[in-house]
């Protein structure tokens, strides 16, 4: 067998056994199922979580009363609530809460943790289940929710006990940070919250020993000491990182690292902001949408420096012709994403933040600027190609908008993006330097994440303006939350940009079906009516010259703003890569075409 | 394992599968993995679970009580590249339950199956049956008036070999359990 394919992180891990704190009982107080889970959740660091009650639940609810310190949310659907509390984690880098009901209540929950799985962010779903003796009855409101998020949760329990109670919330949270984040359920019986048991706050909290958390893997020296050969002997290298460098908050690191050997950045769509735009080095996104001049760099390194991302298909196209003269260096905390879509010659499986340190450190000072100065020709030559388009100068464009938002708030702004278009045209055309200010949802391509992602972020981040980006027909699948921002009194601005149709499905079905418009044409409510109805302000806005006027007074107008920009129906996102070909074959804009 | 790259609709091969991609066709071999896991509820499915949703094709699976209290034993067969097994070890030791997880080749295991094997037996064949139970070291358990019922512990070849050779008298019914295996000391 190859060495290279062996791929076992066990060593880095036995340094890295949770130690115990050891307390003493004497606080012990008989408690409620409920209380305990309330308190347990404050042991934690909680103090805000989303949820809705229902039958199952209702206990939990009963004490929650109690427990002042506890700000719940009451969304208007359990889905936002796991988007909101996934939001809330993107944003803060802590553990997001979302409570629902049995049955109903946590299968309305699942799109949310798919999502957050997916994107690996560490959110707690605690869900009512139906009381012990009614489990496998097909009693009222039963689900097996255990089975249905099995395979979108990093683990799930059900409470069985009440004596397990305190420590199945621990070891959540410990398995929600840990390592590669992610989403865990804790199903507690009705009967469990009711029963009662000793509680002591100062309780040590235990581990399931084995279980390899591994908050800082470090990377093995001569995993570092290959990769720094590699790096010196490139001549066309590229670092390509994504959300692990966000999520192990090493933006310091990458931007020292890529300073010093000078090798150009590209970031995928969840590692936008780990790296600022403005930096001489920073290149641009790769894949789908991504400018040409990314793409062609990818198509013709000799070396891939893969920090914190997994090669997701929208990144690489047809895999066998992505990077095709490159090696590889893969940096992830994740073991099983090495060699999982690209073979690496260097697999270093550890925390993005150590990996780049000790890379700073065994790394010569490089210089790329020949390869750079070739990246940016390339690049000249596609904004030179895009002038000389003729456009629609009279609506509201999507560049246009992002630029008015960004100028508004002096780029401090925290974007949230929906999925479709605007998601890839406010990727692309945002400058993104504030670390940590993009947010969306990048795996699942959830639909419908934007507005309650957003009303967690700001939640979080109480200081930071937070604007939604979305299309028309995202910003329906979740418009309920409108009335939790108002009852809540959040602060977010909601820029829609309205094209009438599904734009991201109607550009594929433009390129790949035909122009056969099936089901994408889409109406919507009046917003400005709508925001109304909520109590919120509304605008409409369907002249480019009133864009920046339109952003300048939504961030005037005190509580949620919402702006209907009506822009051109038919625009596309360019350039674009046809699924399954190579991204270096781009189908790229060639004429204004929203007059055919 | 056949070769189906000449139809492309045949089933994906799973040469295809994550984390195969730089793995040539024909690599594949046989893998013994060895699972200790938690006997916690679900684990079973968890760890059943993750073999679907990364497309490992496993020819059997037997699970029991291991050495440790609370903990099962699971091995699993299967024909896999290098890569692949690593691969899909990767994602096994990522169920919390898992404890431990040991990837064996052909070579440094031994392994044994048992099997029930009941066949028809006229008065005429019944003596040459138990003859060839003999031959593989297999047991009477069960003698009716028209079935012998034998069980047989062994290779996987073995078992195959007899149930080979005892198909000519009808065979009525086969349980098998799977491999177990353990690592081959030096
Ligand atoms: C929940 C969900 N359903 C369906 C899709 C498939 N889908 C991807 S983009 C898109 C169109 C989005 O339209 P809109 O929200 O108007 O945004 P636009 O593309 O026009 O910017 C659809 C339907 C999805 N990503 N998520």
């Amino acid at each position: 067998m190859q060495s290279t394919a062996t791929i076992s992180q066990m060593a880095e891990e036995a340094r890295n056994a949770t130690a115990h704190h050891v307390h003493e009982a004497r606080d012990a107080r008989e408690l409620t199922g409920s209380q305990i889970l309330c308190e347990a959740l404050i042991r934690e660091g909680v103090d805000l979580m989303y949820g809705y009650p229902g039958g199952a639940i209702m206990p939990f609810y009963d004490a929650l009363t109690s427990y002042p310190a506890l700000h719940h949310v009451l969304v208007r659907h359990e889905q936002a609530a796991a988007h909101a509390a996934d939001g809330y984690a993107r944003a803060t880098g802590k553990v997001g809460v979302c409570v629902a009901t049995s049955g109903p209540g946590a299968t309305n929950l699942v799109t949310g943790l798919a999502t957050a799985f997916m994107d690996s962010t560490p959110i707690i779903a605690i869900t009512g289940q139906v009381a012990r003796p009614f489990i496998g009855r097909d009693a009222f409101q039963e689900t097996d929710i255990l089975g249905v998020t099995q395979p979108i949760t990093k683990h799930n329990f059900l409470v069985k006990r009440i004596e397990d109670l305190a420590e199945i919330i621990h070891e959540a949270f410990r398995l929600a940070r840990g390592g590669r984040p992610g989403p865990v359920l804790i199903d507690v019986p009705k009967d469990v919250q009711n029963a009662k048991t000793l509680y002591s706050a100062s309780a040590p909290i235990s581990s399931i020993e084995h279980y390899r958390v591994t908050r800082v893997p470090h990377p093995s020296a001569t995993a570092i000491e290959k990769a720094a050969h590699l790096i010196g002997e490139a001549r066309q290298p590229l670092i390509m990182c994504g959300h692990g460098v966000i999520l192990s908050n090493a933006y310091a690191e990458l931007q020292a690292f890529a300073g010093k050997t000078r090798i150009p950045v590209i970031t995928t769509l969840l590692g936008l902001s780990a790296f600022p735009e403005t930096h001489p080095l920073a290149i641009g996104m790769p894949g789908m949408h991504g400018p040409a001049h990314v793409n062609r760099a990818i198509g013709q390194a000799d070396l891939i420096i893969g920090v914190g991302l997994r090669f997701d298909d929208r990144v690489t196209g047809k895999v066998s012709e992505f990077a095709p003269h490159a090696r590889f260096i893969h940096i992830d905390i994740d073991a099983s994403e090495m060699h999982k879509v690209k073979r690496a010659a260097v697999p270093i499986v550890a925390d993005a933040k150590a990996a780049l340190t000790a890379l700073l450190d065994a790394v010569a000072t490089g210089n790329h600027d020949q390869w750079l100065n070739e990246i940016r020709s390339w690049e000249a030559q596609a904004t030179e190609r895009g002038a000389s388009i003729e456009r629609n100068l009279e609506c509201p464009d999507p560049i246009c908008i992002l630029e008015a938002i960004r100028a508004e708030t002096g780029g401090d702004a925290i974007i949230v993006t929906d999925v479709g278009q605007h998601q890839m045209w406010t990727a692309r055309h945002y400058t993104w330097t504030r670390p940590n200010s993009h947010i969306t949802s990048g795996g699942l391509g959830t639909m419908g994440f934007a507005l309650p992602a957003a009303m967690g972020v700001k939640m979080g981040l109480p200081d930071a303006t937070v604007w939604v980006v979305a299309g028309d027909g995202g910003i329906q699948m979740n418009i309920q939350e409108l009335a939790t921002l108002k009852q809540q009194g959040i602060t977010v601005k909601v820029a829609i940009m309205n094209n009438g149709f599904l734009g991201m499905v109607r550009q594929w079905q433009h390129f790949f079906h035909n122009h056969n418009y099936s089901e994408t044409p889409i109406t919507g409510p009046d917003y400005v009516k709508l925001a109304d109805a909520y109590g919120l302000t509304g605008m409409q806005i369907t002249r480019r010259a009133d864009v920046q006027a339109a952003v300048r007074k939504a961030m005037q107008t005190g509580g949620t703003v919402i702006i209907d920009f009506v822009i051109e129906s038919e625009a596309n996102v360019y350039p674009m890569v046809a699924p399954g070909s190579a991204i270096t074959n781009m189908i790229e804009e060639t004429a204004w075409e929203s007059e055919d | 394992m056949s070769d189906h790259s000449d139809n492309r609709k045949a089933a994906p091969s799973i040469t295809e599968r994550a984390g195969q991609v730089a793995a040539p066709k024909g690599t594949e071999r046989s893998h013994i993995l060895l699972i200790l896991a938690n006997n916690a509820p679900g684990m079973v499915d968890r760890v059943v679970g993750v073999l679907r949703r990364r497309r490992a094709q496993p020819q059997t699976i037997s699970i029991g009580q291991s050495e440790i209290p609370d903990v099962s034993r699971i091995t699993i067969q299967m024909n896999d590249s290098e890569v692949g097994v690593e691969q899909l070890i990767e994602q096994l030791r990522k169920i919390v339950d898992v404890r431990h997880i040991v990837n064996l080749s052909a070579e440094q295991a031994v392994a044994r199956e048992l099997a029930l094997v009941k066949v028809n037996a006229a008065a005429e064949s019944r003596a040459e049956i138990i003859e060839i139970g003999n031959l593989f070291g297999a047991h009477i358990i069960d003698l009716a008036q028209e079935t012998v019922t034998l069980e047989v512990t062994g290779s996987e070849e073995k078992i195959e070999k007899l149930v080979a050779l005892l198909q000519r008298f009808g065979v009525r019914e086969i349980a098998r359990t799977g491999s177990v295996a353990m690592t081959r000391d030096l």
